[in-house]
């Protein structure tokens, strides 16, 4: 255990700045999704920043090529898991600051009772799905959102100030199409992914990582401001040393803005499910429920009749499953197993399950949108 | 059916072009003709914005006068996906 040295006398240059207030740094709250390359020049300016809690979510493990674009990381490292490591020397940077790692996907990790707490949560993944996805909990929750990006040339920081303006434009309201395509390349038609699907490597360096790090901590520091009321994206070009600005304006179709109206209620499922469904159950118009990531209701073999889930839903994540599960497990048929899988659920089927495995559900109306909470890890008890 | 002339450019400014578009035409077709036009990679997502209004323009949305007015220069970024 080391103490640090004397706050005061750490941030001292810092106070001398006009426009920057320790003291709201330090009681600062900030959880960054992903300690790769972009993760790793964020997580080092906020901690020499001195921003008070850092969370750290990372599922994935060092590399021996993580090490060109990881100021965090040594090669006495590889091997460790990325979220775990790069918190320790956080700590080494400045022993005043909380760091709590969180190993796994944050998907499963988040402590949702907790995620209001945030002042900013900062997305710096490699894939569209994780964005869509935290996309959703921040526009939901009503936390402020950062998403970065990077290749070889270019960086990009969107800004998303969802805690002060709810109605403000989402990751997904600037999103091409093509994007949609592109990910579902990914999945088979039945909806589970593919089991062997190349993924394209988009190879990028530290210059542009630390780019999209500094702009995205610079950001972070500026949420709240009555300026900073929109949506916007920093577009930075490495090499001509040009950037643009651009606001992100809501779109009429986005799928995430469209479908979650304001008001938005989130209700903790202290009593179960069960209980918390009970009033829209009960209600005369014939509610259904949405899931935020897709479930398998059922299958059944064409060849040999080997069927599950009929009379009562499997309710398993698709995540957890790929292509395979169309090869039979009775008979050896390949591709002969027709597998139903939705995201949206009746309500009194999903009131009458013991376990949902996905971490919150949603009702969304013209009028408001309710989420219910439900236990971490499939815990549906109200724990 | 009206039309409307204005400047549409790559990120690293390397192309630029004048150009004519119907007013019922929308961000997506714009960027599908400068991905064609100059062979830009296929394997990348674009997004628009009009750097004359320094506002990013949604796929679905149409050219009218709010978004483009005439001698507006457009830029087609492309969507940054990595980060590790
Ligand atoms: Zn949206
Ligand atoms: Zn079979």
């Amino acid at each position: 255990m080391s103490f640090g040295m004397e706050p005061a006398a750490r941030y001292l240059r810092h106070t001398l700045i006009d426009w920057f207030s320790q003291d709201d740094v330090s009681s600062a709250r900030v959880g960054v999704v992903g300690a790769g390359a972009v993760g790793n020049e964020v997580l080092k300016c906020l901690a020499l920043l001195g921003v008070g809690a850092i969370d750290i979510y990372d599922f994935d493990r060092i590399e021996v090529h993580n090490l060109t674009r990881s100021v965090l990381f040594r090669e006495t490292d590889i091997g460790k898991d990325k979220a775990t490591c790069a918190a320790e020397r956080l700590r080494e940077l400045d022993p005043n600051i909380k760091v709590a790692a969180y190993p796994g996907d944050f998907w499963r990790t988040l402590d949702l009772d907790a995620f209001a707490g945030y002042s900013a949560m900062i997305c710096c993944v490699d894939n569209f799905e994780a964005r869509i996805r935290l996309n959703l909990l921040c526009r939901l929750w009503g936390v402020s959102l950062i998403n970065t990006g990077i290749d070889s040339r270019y960086a990009v920081v969107d800004t998303f100030p969802f805690s002060q303006s709810p109605d403000a434009g989402c990751y997904e309201c600037g999103l091409p199409p093509s994007v949609y395509q592109r990910v579902s390349q990914r999945y088979s038609c039945g909806g589970l992914k593919k089991i062997a699907f190349i993924e394209k490597r988009i190879p990028t360096t530290v210059i542009t990582a630390s780019l999209a790090g500094s702009l995205a901590a610079s950001q972070a520091l500026r949420f709240g401001l009555p300026e900073n009321r929109a949506s916007r994206r920093i577009f930075a070009d490495s090499i001509a040393g040009t950037s643009t600005s651009s606001e992100l304006p809501q779109r009429a179709d986005c799928p995430v803005c469209a479908q979650y109206r304001a008001p938005i209620q989130i209700t903790r499922c202290r009593g179960g499910l069960h209980a918390a469904l009970a009033p829209l159950a009960a209600s005369e118009t014939t509610a259904e429920i949405t899931l935020p990531e897709p479930v398998i209701m059922s299958f059944q073999c064409k060849s040999c009749g080997l069927a599950q889930g009929q009379d009562k839903p499997l309710l398993w994540r698709a995540a957890d499953h790929d292509a395979g599960l169309a090869n039979c497990a009775g008979c050896g048929a390949e591709g002969a197993v027709e597998i139903e899988i939705r995201d949206k659920l009746a309500v009194e089927l999903l009131a009458a399950a013991q376990q949902v495995p996905v971490p919150f559900v949603l009702s969304a109306s013209d009028w408001g949108t309710q989420v219910f909470v439900l236990g971490r890890d499939s815990n549906n008890d109200g724990r | 059916m009206t039309d409307v002339k204005f400047i549409i450019r790559t990120a690293d400014q390397t192309r630029k072009a004048e150009v004519e578009m119907d007013r019922s035409s929308m961000g997506s077709d714009i960027v599908q003709a400068a991905v064609d036009n100059w062979a830009l990679p296929t394997d990348t997502d674009y997004s628009l914005v009009n750097i004359s209004t320094g506002k990013s323009l949604v796929p679905s949305q149409l050219l009218d006068e709010n978004f483009v007015k005439p001698g507006d220069i457009l830029e087609v970024q492309p969507v940054l996906v990595a980060g590790t």
